[in-house]
């Protein structure tokens, strides 16, 4: 499976609500249900954004199709420059019918907000040095075929 | 303590906006509070933050602690201020800080508070403030037999700070 990544301006160019808002627009279409899903958890997100839990590490999109994605949230002096690098992704990850999101969290937090997501299922939480916990698609298919992000290898 | 350095009153209304709520969600929980009540409320509580902020109407955000199984005017049992200063620097340098210490000797000063207390936000307001969505008229609750103590400014950007004081009792 591929991966992409993005990184999002957060704070202090946006606050955690208007960076939210922002990785649901690069996520899902306007007016989908999966937006409707994604905006329903604005709130807790938003909260884990602000501890900057999701710029340590990745909030994580897979589904059966398509890459796996990453997105980052930038925050302080380095907001400003990647606000101006910011990109759309090729396609909406949530168009796939299985997608799945997973929040970083940090253990401080970890019970409450499980206990927040507990009535948004296609929402995970996992703890901030879990890395990637939520298992490959079963119905993805494995061609072999090598795909490269030069951003997310370039990441420290 | 932590600073960045960039140029605009609006990155530093969002620096201080938010971490002014991070801040007391930190002292919410350090007290024994259950956090998931301002959570659900932190998308509200940030619009009219930063949107106050950024007209300079918000005085204060203020942190009211109460046990609702006390009669009404003496069921305050803690408070907490974060005071703004829109001329807290004279030279508006651009450098956005915060200081996690001013929160963390707050919440070591206080403790926890009984369960079966609850808490709710009050924001001081100058007047001719533009109306917030989730935001209603409120009074705040009596403060008598309650001292405040000035812990000191913890966050700022520019020309703006937020300094922290918490109320104890005195009787």
């Amino acid at each position: 499976m591929s991966v992409v990544a993005r990184r999002v301006a957060a704070i202090p160019v946006r606050t955690s609500t208007q960076t939210w808002h922002t990785i649901v627009d690069l996520l899902a279409r306007p007016e989908s249900t999966a937006t409707a899903a994604l905006t329903a958890v604005t709130n807790i997100a938003a909260v884990l954004i602000s501890e900057e839990y999701t710029g340590q590490a990745p909030i994580i999109v897979s589904g059966a199709d398509g890459p796996r994605v990453r997105i980052y949230t930038v925050h302080g002096d380095a907001a400003a420059d990647a606000h101006d690098d910011e990109m759309p992704l090729a396609t909406f990850p949530t168009d796939s019918a299985s997608w799945s999101l997973s929040l970083p969290c940090g253990v401080d937090d970890l019970e409450d907000v499980r206990r927040a997501l507990s009535a948004h299922p296609r929402i995970d939480i996992r703890e901030l040095t879990d890395g990637i916990t939520q298992p490959e698609p079963a119905s993805s298919t494995t061609t072999g075929r090598l795909a490269v992000d030069i951003e997310e290898l370039n990441r420290p | 303590m932590t600073t960045v350095r960039v140029n605009t009153y609006t990155y530093a209304t969002t620096h201080v906006a938010t971490n002014m709520l991070r801040s007391l969600r930190q002292i919410v929980r350090g007290a024994g509070l259950d956090t998931t009540h301002m959570t659900s409320q932190w998308e509200d509580l940030e619009r009219g933050v930063s949107t106050w902020l950024d007209s300079r109407h918000l005085k204060a955000l203020v942190l009211e602690v109460y046990d609702p199984r006390l009669p009404s005017g003496g069921d305050l049992v803690g408070r907490f201020d974060f005071l703004i200063d829109y001329g807290y620097s004279v030279e508006d340098d651009g450098e956005l800080w915060l200081d996690p210490d001013t929160v963390g000797y707050t919440i070591r000063k206080n403790g926890s508070y009984p369960s079966g207390c609850t808490y709710r936000f009050v924001a001081d307001t100058a007047p001719g403030r533009p109306d917030v969505t989730g935001w209603s008229s409120t009074t705040f609750r009596s403060t008598a037999g309650f001292a405040r103590q000035t812990v000191g400014t913890a966050l700022g950007g520019g020309t703006l700070g937020a300094s922290l004081a918490y109320y104890t009792r005195t009787r």
